[in-house]
């Protein structure tokens, strides 16, 4: 039968990683990594978006191979090819998102994920069997309901359940936590250090909290830039936020020329006022819970925020794509909805992240997704019901040079650019505005190469120089470090930390990031 | 309406309700597999009526009426393969491909079929389950098909199947979640393929009950649109095909309340109640269509739910 | 990129983007011509006879070019049901529902006006209670997607079905002429009432209002700020909420719209056709309309040629029956066959490369 079912003399497995790189395109991910984690110790892999947690993690389980460097298991050399491989290996991945099949229950989940299962399932004996293997679990989960009705706690140690029922000992684990609450994700972890303890398990959790880093981990591995910055024992929250953030900006980056800032008196009322914003993510979860914020003109509110803590909900609802479960939105103190009209009466200008997938039409043309914004007002339209498509292609063609959209022609589908020149279509329909009293903009560099990124950046102090309110959103701190007048975080769908540029330290900040409110 | 009138119409609707259920039974339980594993096929018309004719000929030709009813489910089995292997091509829409499909099968059965509307052929036997009464003219109208007994059982199979064995788990997780499929080295395309082509088949079985079984004889004007009213079986039934069943059954006994009213003198007003199932099918989706909850029995990879 | 060079290589790229948009379809015309001779082949028929009678039949005579466009007529109507909402990302297939409720509505408007109103009066109200009912019957399609999430297609169906059990109600029951006793039917409107065809020909009226609604379609799509909403709600309903566009009420628009396209079809069919309602009006013009929209891509300016196509074909269908002696069911397989061929064919697209844009790039 199932060596699952013998797990009493089962044991976590050692790994060690040496000197892995990898490489995409011109991007390095990493850049000769190496990692050890012995039998039954519960390892924690720091870092910053970006920093090559993921890539690192998806090269030990086989999704991507190594340019360079060799994985060791329990000593011996793994050549692991895909993620099939290594599961036989015995090596496990608890993902972000849930993997479990909703419509099936716990049983049927854990049964069809093992390779030998039975033409025809003999329920009787299988339940016996799942119940002789919780009675060894620490925790246990009810296995006859659908997984979709179970809470997300149950679900996450449902999926832990999974490995241990597919015999797979080396546990990487992805943000485990990120959908739990702290109760939960206490509990959970709490059983796993003490499994490790027993050297049963080997845990390698991905995570952004120091605080379950502080309770539950033996030892840190730090990555920053796709290098290893630090590892070790017994190092302090503010030593880890250090190496994670970095001492001064990162290396590639600061040197761009510091966009020219005009420093303006501020008014008083703030033009844009975020007001006790609630928002529920898709699965009814609240993503939004009591978002307050105000940004001045001529002022850039830098808001960071470690990704999924409610930074989308966020753009969503201030440009209408989400509903507001309570809260208001005031620009220039009027009460804003949002419709057409109100964004033009408020001057409200958004550039979420995604352009492609939240702000413009691939198969419409590069003109046409310019003219958004403008297609029922002069010039581009004649009293406000038929199209003058000479002025929207003129239009287009003008903008491309301006914003230096580069695309074979302003007929073409947008979807056809690169992702730096819909970003920069987009920023041209947005940022080409006479007034613009607002402007929300979502990660806007993500992904674009060093100089698109200086020129958006310079195009946002521009606008903020021409007294708009910007509200920068970011999950790049050195991005908000440099661009920002006033420094934000968000953590867990709340504001937990404002300060001015100047008050600001690195260290802090990080802290802020990683543990959001102090829970 | 008098005591004796009022049996009479219990009983025609009963007895009705057996007959004009049977057909949807199959169809909705060849959809319902099909949309469990993440496709929908809106096409089961073309292949119940392709379904009618090849049984009708295969039983004239054979003298076998269960003959007909293999060749039906062959026949179905083909049309649903090749609307799989149609739908598993980029860019192809599912819809537009069931509605052509539902063309081309019905065009291929009248095209076919030509020569067999005028002959006869053997027809299915009946299980006499009215004679007990005593009275002949119920007996007649109680006469139960055996298909229909198989449809029950495989309403019950297929129930039992989605549950117990590694085949039915494989095709609801294909259904539910084709990431995960995929992750747990399942063929998708090839899962939805032969679940598509299996569905195809159990709709050519329901095709042969009303060349074979009743009103049993071959015509061009055969069906009455229950292949298409097939996905509405499938969601009233909540993708269930024990459920489906019950939808079947109550689907044909609004079917068979018009007649049964007729043979007592109520000759109006009886088209209502042929509506009622898909007001009935439009309010519950109305009812539970904003909530969350409602699409949790739909397998989380069809088109038609979202 | 040099945007000097660009020019000149779009007008290329524009040409090879509209070479694919013929070759695919030739290819796949092609190929349902190939697949419908094998079975010709297999019955002892010769294919070059019958694709004669066919082109005969459908488009060789001005009698036969009557035919098809009177065929086409209704099929542009119902095609643009389909069309109109799939522009704003809707799927609807119930245009039957819609035809079949704008036809009993017309025969309805009728019956008290009649042998008083003069003909031009009873036909006006007529148009627009076709038009109307049809509007509300898809109208509440769209609704029930903004409102409760109800899914279009499915809705669409059902309401198909539901018209049809209205229509089966009506014209047995309470709006039943008792001198039509094989075929219940309304009292007919009369042969004095009833719309002549288009002057100089035997074609109705259908297809001059067909042709001008495709016009009109098209015009609201690609020329009109409403329809520029249309498409962007239709292209990516999050980039249009981002634009503060009223998302739900431009679905709700295109329903309308759509349904009254639906619902004037089976206004012709009562006023220049049959003349009272009843089940004649289930002819399936919905569910063919839908394909001839598919075949068309949703393009209002395309439905009328792929309309005059199927239309042709049905028209043929008689001379081939005559003079072959194959089943009248021969054209309908073909067309199932083209069908089948045609939606295959999609997934060509963008596969050859000789018809892919020069000047385009992928990637960063």
């Amino acid at each position: 039968m199932r060596e699952a079912f013998t797990t009493s003399a089962a044991k976590g497995a050692a790994l060690e990683a040496i000197g892995l790189s990898k490489r995409f395109g011109a991007f390095q991910a990493l850049d000769r990594v190496s990692l050890k984690v012995p039998a039954g110790e519960f390892h924690a892999l720091l870092g910053e978006n970006g920093a090559g947690k993921s890539t690192l993690v998806k090269c030990l389980m086989g999704f991507h191979r190594a340019d360079e460097g060799e994985v060791l298991l329990d000593g011996r050399e793994a050549r692991i090819r895909n993620p099939r491989e290594a599961q036989a290996l015995g090596l496990g991945m608890v993902y972000q998102h849930f993997t479990l099949v909703p419509s099936l229950t716990g049983a049927e989940n854990l049964v069809i994920a093992r390779r030998d299962a039975p033409a025809v399932i003999d329920w009787t004996a299988e339940r016996r069997r799942l119940g002789a293997f919780l009675e060894r679990m620490p925790f246990r989960v009810p296995l006859d309901r659908e997984v979709g009705a179970l809470s997300a706690g149950e679900r996450q140690k449902l999926e832990i359940l999974k490995l241990l029922y597919l015999d797979q000992r080396f546990m990487i684990l992805d943000e485990p936590t990120s959908v739990l609450t702290p109760a939960e994700a206490d509990e959970m972890l709490g059983h796993l250090k003490a499994m490790a303890e027993r050297g049963e398990i080997t845990v390698l959790m991905i995570t952004h909290k120091f605080r379950e880093v502080m309770a539950f981990a033996d030892a840190v591995t730090i990555l920053r830039h796709g290098r290893v910055v630090g590892a070790g024992r017994g190092l302090t929250t503010r030593e880890m936020a250090m190496m994670m953030v970095g001492e001064s900006p990162g290396t590639d980056r600061g040197k761009a020329a510091q966009p020219p800032r005009r420093e303006k008196p501020r008014s008083h009322e703030p033009s844009l006022e975020l007001a006790g914003l609630f928002a529920e993510d898709e699965d009814g979860r609240p993503a939004l819970r009591g978002v307050s914020l105000k940004v001045g003109a001529g002022e850039i509110v830098g808001l960071a925020g470690i990704s999924g803590n409610g930074q989308n909900a966020l753009v969503e609802a201030c440009c209408g794509q989400r509903p507001l479960l309570a809260g208001q939105i005031f620009v220039n103190g009027h009460d804003f909805m949002p419709t057409r009209r109100s964004f033009d009466e408020a001057g409200m200008f958004v550039v979420p992240e995604e352009p492609l997938r939240n702000a413009a039409v691939s198969g419409m043309s590069v003109a046409d997704n310019i003219a958004f914004r403008r297609f029922d007002k002069p010039p581009l339209s004649w009293r406000g019901w038929w199209l003058d498509l000479r002025a929207i292609g003129a239009t287009g063609r003008e903008l491309m040079a301006r914003f230096r959209v580069a695309g074979p022609s302003p007929d073409a589908p947008i979807g056809t650019l690169s992702g730096g020149n819909v970003q920069r279509a987009v920023l041209a329909r947005e940022l080409s505005s006479e007034r613009i009293s607002v402007l929300i903009v979502a990660n806007p560099c993500f992904g674009l190469d060093f100089a698109s990124a200086a020129e958006i950046r310079a195009r946002i102090v521009a606008a903020r120089n021409d007294g708009a309110a910007v509200l920068l959103i970011s999950e790049d701190l050195d991005e908000v470090l440099e661009l920002a007048d006033t420094v934000a975080v968000i953590a867990r769908g709340r504001i937990t930390y404002k300060a001015p540029i100047a008050e600001v330290d690195r260290g802090t900040v990080g802290i802020r990031l990683a543990d959001g409110a102090e829970e | 309406m008098t005591g004796a009138d009022l049996f009479t119409v219990l009983v025609a609707i009963v007895a009705g309700a057996i007959r004009v259920s049977t057909p949807f039974l199959f169809v909705s339980l060849g959809e319902c597999l099909t949309e469990k594993s993440g496709r929908v096929n809106l096409g089961l018309e073309g292949t119940l009526v392709l379904g009618a004719m090849v049984a009708f000929a295969g039983s004239y030709h054979s003298g076998n009426p269960w003959l007909g009813v293999a060749a039906a489910a062959a026949a179905g089995f083909v049309l649903g393969a090749l609307h799989g292997a149609i739908c598993r091509l980029p860019r192809v829409n599912d819809v537009a491909i069931g509605i052509a499909m539902m063309s081309f099968g019905t065009g291929l059965a009248v095209f076919l079929g030509k020569p067999y509307i005028q002959p006869t052929a053997p027809r299915l036997p009946s299980l006499p389950i009215g004679d007990w009464l005593g009275m002949p003219s119920l007996a007649l109208a109680l006469d139960l098909s055996p298909l229909f007994l198989v449809g029950v059982a495989l309403a019950f199979l297929l129930d039992w199947a989605f549950r117990n064995t590694r085949a039915g788990l494989v095709v609801r997780v294909t259904g539910d979640d084709a990431a995960a499929a995929r992750a747990l080295g399942i063929a998708v395309d090839r899962v939805r393929l032969v679940a598509t082509a299996l569905g195809g088949a159990s709709a050519g079985v329901g095709g042969a009950f009303l060349s074979l079984f009743y009103p049993g004889s071959w015509n061009e004007g055969l069906s009455s649109g229950q292949g298409l009213m097939a996905v509405a079986l499938v969601i009233f039934a909540r993708w269930q095909p024990r459920r489906c069943l019950v939808a079947s059954l109550l689907f044909g006994a609004a079917g068979a309340l018009g007649p049964a009213l007729q043979s007592i003198g109520v000759t109006t007003g009886y088209y209502f109640f042929n509506a009622a199932p898909y007001v009935l099918t439009l309010l519950v989706m109305a009812g539970t269509g904003s909530a969350r909850r409602a699409a949790r029995h739909a397998p989380g990879e069809l088109s038609i739910t979202r | 990129m040099h945007r000097s060079a660009s020019l000149s290589i779009w007008s290329g790229d524009k040409l090879r983007h509209a070479a694919e948009f013929i070759a695919v379809p030739a290819l796949a015309l092609a190929i349902s011509a190939a697949i419908f001779s094998a079975i010709l082949l297999a019955m002892g028929q010769s294919p070059a006879a019958f694709f004669q009678l066919l082109w005969r039949g459908a488009f060789g005579t001005a009698f036969s070019w009557q035919n098809t466009l009177q065929r086409a007529a209704p099929l542009i109507l119902t095609a643009l049901c389909v069309a109109l909402p799939a522009r704003a990302g809707l799927m609807v297939i119930g245009g039957e529902g819609a035809f079949v409720m704008g036809g009993l509505a017309a025969a309805a408007a009728a019956l008290p006006l009649l042998g008083w109103a003069p003909a031009s009066v009873v036909l006006l109200l007529m148009a627009i209670a076709g038009t109307a009912a049809g509007a509300l019957w898809i109208g509440l399609v769209g609704v029930l997607r903004h409102r409760r999430g109800v899914n279009e297609t499915i809705a669409s169906l059902l309401l198909a079905y539901i018209a049809v059990a209205v229509l089966s109600f009506l014209v047995e029951g309470p709006l039943r002429d008792p001198a039509s006793p094989n075929k219940p039917s309304t009292h007919p409107i009369g042969a004095e009432t009833m719309l002549g065809p288009i002057p100089g020909t035997s074609v109705h009226w259908g297809l001059a209002a067909g042709l001008v609604a495709c016009l009109a379609a098209h015009v609201l799509i690609s020329r009109t700020t409403v329809g520029f909403a249309i498409r962007i709600a239709g292209g990516n309903p999050r980039a249009a909420l981002g634009q503060g566009l009223p998302v739900g009420r431009l679905l709700v628009l295109c329903c309308l719209l759509a349904g009254a396209a639906a619902g004037l079809a089976g206004f012709f069919d009562v006023a220049t056709v049959h003349g009272a309602a009843n089940v004649s009006l289930v002819a399936g013009y919905g569910f063919t309309g839908i394909l001839v929209s598919f075949l068309a891509r949703h393009n209002a300016l395309a439905i009328p040629p792929v309309a005059i196509l199927f239309g042709g074909l049905g028209a043929a269908g008689g001379l081939i029956q005559r003079r072959l002696g194959l089943p009248d069911a021969t054209v309908a397989l073909l067309e199932g066959v083209i069908f089948v061929t045609l939606l295959t064919s999609e997934t060509l697209y963008g596969r050859f490369a000789i018809f892919q844009p020069r000047g385009a790039r992928r990637g960063p």
